[in-house]
């Protein structure tokens, strides 16, 4: 160590916090300059932590299995009457289903029904909810390696939970529903109206610009719509609740407060590309050749 | 330049340390560090602890806020920067607001210490129920900042509160813990 003086060093050693708020402002500042590199120095301590978390996470779940086997142990008995009426009612809608798949069946093959790809999907542990107060946002174990890319689809056992933001090789972080950055398009399950769902870091996301004619009623059930091209319609999300009158919600299938399991979808939507409408061909003079691609005609946010 | 012989003017404290006192002495000036990190990596794994995201950074500035003002020795400013540094990484708030905000804390902790330590129990927390809203209030208003976009203060308000409300029992934890060190010291 270099020998300084007694004054020196009590200079210096108060230079040190001005010096550190001024470096920690300069962080703030290059943060928000270059976002990719703030991103990818997270999701760099987000891979080395994750087998940690992982470890942390199995543990609580394994306690809480623990737990909640000692207390299932005690109703038993209740328990088993309670399943063997309800596997009794659900025969009895097994008879129903397998009927209806068969007759289902039977129709498509009559109408030469083109069936859909089957998505492909992996699923991973929900390692840590690395939101804090102002944001809603989980981290997967399950990255580049297991295939998962940005802007593929997180479903939880009951419905959305979000989409994928960020990739690293082991880790993905996933946008929940509830982020006050999140906007999807959704659509109305009874009516077929589209209206737009909006975040709020609150567990319940708003429903905005639906038509006024046909208002959300309470209890419909909202899935998300094709509209912007990201998701396939479909996908449950939640029920309409109206928190007051004239304010609509959205009450999420999944439960986006204790997420443990979530299954993330590519359901490879940005390969589809709709066929060029011929009613859609720009006005212009036949010897020129065409300068803008067909695409630019499908309207704002078409290209996902 | 450095001359072993010439009497080095922290002579006294230094000299007759051997290796495993200052191992020790290393350890103990770490423990605050680390037991905020390992709070951090604890609160950010999903834990079913009710209002997790508020008690985070609620007990990361009790802990650096009763460190700064008891011993300032085991809580640098570097190793506050560092942890603030670490929570934003881990979490979702733009990168160095949380280490900005740890540092006030810090600075006005440590500047404020030798008047702070001759108080009452009482206004000391009262003092910190200042300093814990006014860094709820300074996160509010950066996430308004970098959001463009009012938000709701609740949260804030809510952290405030556990701030406030968590700081008895921290503070009592600390100075048992600080009681047990001491008397190992001087035994």
């Amino acid at each position: 160590m270099v020998p300084v003086s007694i004054q020196v060093r009590q200079a210096l050693s108060k230079l040190v916090l001005p010096v550190l708020l001024l470096m920690s402002v300069g962080i703030i500042i290059a943060g928000q300059a270059d976002r990719p590199l703030a991103d990818k120095a997270r999701m760099r301590v987000a891979d080395v932590l994750a087998p940690l978390w992982g470890l942390l996470s199995r543990t609580q779940t394994d306690s809480e299995r623990f737990v909640h086997g000692i207390q299932e142990a005690r109703n038993l008995a209740e328990e088993n009457h309670r399943l063997s009426a309800e596997n009794a009612n659900l025969r009895r809608w097994y008879e129903v289903a397998v009927s209806l798949a068969r007759e289902n069946d039977a129709l498509k093959t009559e109408l030469h029904w083109v069936p859909e790809p089957t998505p492909a999907f992996v699923t991973g542990r929900v390692v840590a909810d690395s939101g804090g107060i102002y944001a809603r946002a989980v981290l997967l174990v399950a990255g580049t390696t297991s295939g998962v890319q940005v802007g593929n689809i997180a479903l939880a056992s009951s419905g959305l939970a979000g989409r994928v933001t960020e990739v690293g090789a082991h880790a993905a972080r996933i946008l929940l529903i509830t982020d006050i950055a999140s906007r999807l398009p959704v659509e109305l399950e009874s009516s077929h109206a589209a209206a737009i769902m909006v975040g709020d870091n609150s567990p319940l996301p708003r429903l905005l610009y639906y038509s006024q004619d046909t208002r959300p009623i309470e209890g419909e059930r909202v899935v998300t719509s094709d509209q912007a091209g990201a998701f396939p319609s479909g996908i449950p999300i939640g029920s309409v609740h109206y928190l007051h009158p004239g304010q609509p919600v959205v009450q999420p299938f999944a439960r986006l407060d204790r997420l443990t399991m979530l299954r993330v979808f590519d359901f490879g939507q940005s390969e589809i590309e709709p066929p060029e409408a011929p009613g859609h061909v720009p006005l212009t003079r036949p010897h020129r050749a065409l300068t803008l691609p067909f695409k630019t005609l499908l309207g704002p946010g078409q290209e996902g | 330049m450095s001359d072993p012989r010439q009497p080095r003017w922290e002579h006294d404290t230094e000299t007759q340390l051997t290796s495993r006192q200052r191992l020790d002495r290393t350890a103990r000036h770490l423990l605050p560090s680390v037991f905020t990190a390992l709070v951090i990596i604890f609160f950010s794994a999903p834990v079913t602890v009710p209002g997790a995201a508020e008690l985070l950074p609620a007990i990361v500035i009790n802990t650096i806020f009763f460190w700064s003002v008891w011993r300032p020795s085991g809580m640098p400013s570097l190793a506050v920067f560092l942890l603030g540094l670490f929570m934003d990484l881990v979490g979702f708030t733009p990168l160095g607001v949380s280490a900005f905000i740890l540092l006030l804390v810090h600075g006005i902790g440590s500047y404020a210490r030798f008047g702070l330590m001759r108080m009452n129990f009482l206004v000391v927390w009262c003092l910190f129920g200042l300093v814990g809203a006014a860094a709820a209030a300074l996160q509010w208003a950066l996430a308004c900042l970098f959001r463009l976009h009012l938000l709701d203060p609740a949260p804030a308000f809510f952290e405030a509160l556990l701030c406030i409300g968590v700081y008895p029992l921290l503070s009592a934890t600390f100075s048992w813990f600080l009681h047990i060190l001491d008397e190992k010291d001087t035994p």
